[in-house]
């Protein structure tokens, strides 16, 4: 059984790091041991504990998108009952419906084999190093994809929201979206980003960073809630107290709120480069520091 | 986007196969597609159970559509 001062460190660590593209699973795997916190993380309580912050999160993004979901929902139904799609709700849902399946059938068929991978912090170290190169050649991408636009003539904007060449979700193909979705299953290795894996997905697809991060937030959404609903029942005899785990979640979404505002409003401006530095110090660190 | 009665027969087979499998994972004691002793899998019940309405969705979309006037 996981401590309560743990359980409430794990889901400030959670909310901090499930939405920045920095790994939340590869965190909370690496980071309690580089601090000297000795844990079990082949606990059998760890990972439902994890998923039980993951509903925090799920929370935290549902309340952020509040009116998007709700337009979603709407355009989802309306659309599988018509048979086709007849307006951008429909499309977006859509687009995440497809986006969703190859992540969640992938993850629900691998989920047990990269389990074994979760309790060792060196192998997270070194996809954390991974996940930071994923990031920088998503910007590296990007970046001569702009200059190649400068060279041929094409003015240069100081927003990127003014650039014609770079889209908004509504201009995601679905083929685009499921795409994506298959690059969101490489978050079941521990180190891998799932929002930084889908954000640089969708920056070489050609989204504009802002949106890239709001696809990727609305693509994990399902995909987190249903991973807290479908392992909180297997915390069992291991399952922190009520008033903790609630505690928990609780903190876990309220800081992943806070850093979701923070990275959109980062990104209308900013570039995913500190975080790909970010990781690969981290993994480098804890490739030296633990053994 | 055109639809295709074989593409929509497929899905609607495809919706069929999962229903089975969902209401086997739900009724039987099987270790069939899951790790460990044969026990009750209800996550691949839920799972499959999605999969199903998602298959008859997409039937639905790839079922040819009168066009309008």
């Amino acid at each position: 059984m996981l401590g309560a001062g743990l359980i409430l460190f794990l889901a400030a660590l959670q909310g901090v790091t499930e939405l920045f593209p920095v790994s939340s699973l590869g965190h909370a795997v690496v980071v309690p041991r580089l601090i000297g916190l000795n844990f079990n993380e082949s606990s059998p309580a760890f990972v439902p504990v994890l998923a039980l912050l993951h509903l925090g999160t799920a929370a935290a993004l549902l309340f952020l998108y509040r009116r998007d979901w709700v337009r979603i929902i709407r355009g989802f139904f309306t659309a599988a009952v018509r048979g086709r799609i007849e307006g951008p709700d429909q499309r977006l849902a859509m687009l995440l419906v497809v986006g969703t399946v190859p992540a969640g059938v992938i993850g629900f068929l691998l989920q047990d084999p990269l389990k074994s991978l979760f309790g060792d912090p060196r192998a997270a170290s070194a996809f954390l190093i991974v996940n930071g190169g994923i990031l920088f050649a998503a910007e590296i991408f990007r970046r001569r994809d702009e200059r190649r636009r400068a060279v041929g003539g094409a003015p240069v904007l100081a927003h990127e929201e003014d650039d014609p060449a770079y889209q908004g979700i509504d201009g995601l193909s679905l083929r685009t979206a499921v795409i994506v979705g298959i690059f969101q299953a490489g978050a079941l290795i521990p180190g891998i980003s799932r929002s930084g894996i889908t954000m640089a997905a969708g920056l070489v697809a050609g989204l504009r960073h802002e949106e890239a991060a709001r696809f990727a937030f609305l693509l994990a959404t399902p995909i987190i809630l249903a991973a807290g609903l479908l392992e909180v029942p297997d915390l069992g005899s291991d399952a922190p107290t009520l008033g903790v785990g609630i505690a928990a979640a609780a903190l876990s979404g309220v800081v992943a709120y806070a850093s979701a505002r923070f990275l959109l409003r980062y990104l209308r401006l900013g570039r995913l480069d500190p975080f790909a530095y970010y990781c690969a110090a981290l993994g480098a660190a804890g490739l030296v520091f633990i053994h | 986007m055109r639809g295709s009665r074989p593409l929509a027969l497929l899905l609607l087979a495809l919706a069929v196969v999962f229903a089975v499998l969902t209401i086997f994972y739900f009724t039987v004691k099987t270790n069939f597609l899951a790790s460990g002793r044969p026990a009750m899998h209800w996550k691949h019940a839920v799972v499959f159970l999605v999969l199903t309405l998602l298959a008859v969705i997409a039937a639905n979309f790839a079922r040819p559509k009168p066009v309008k006037a």
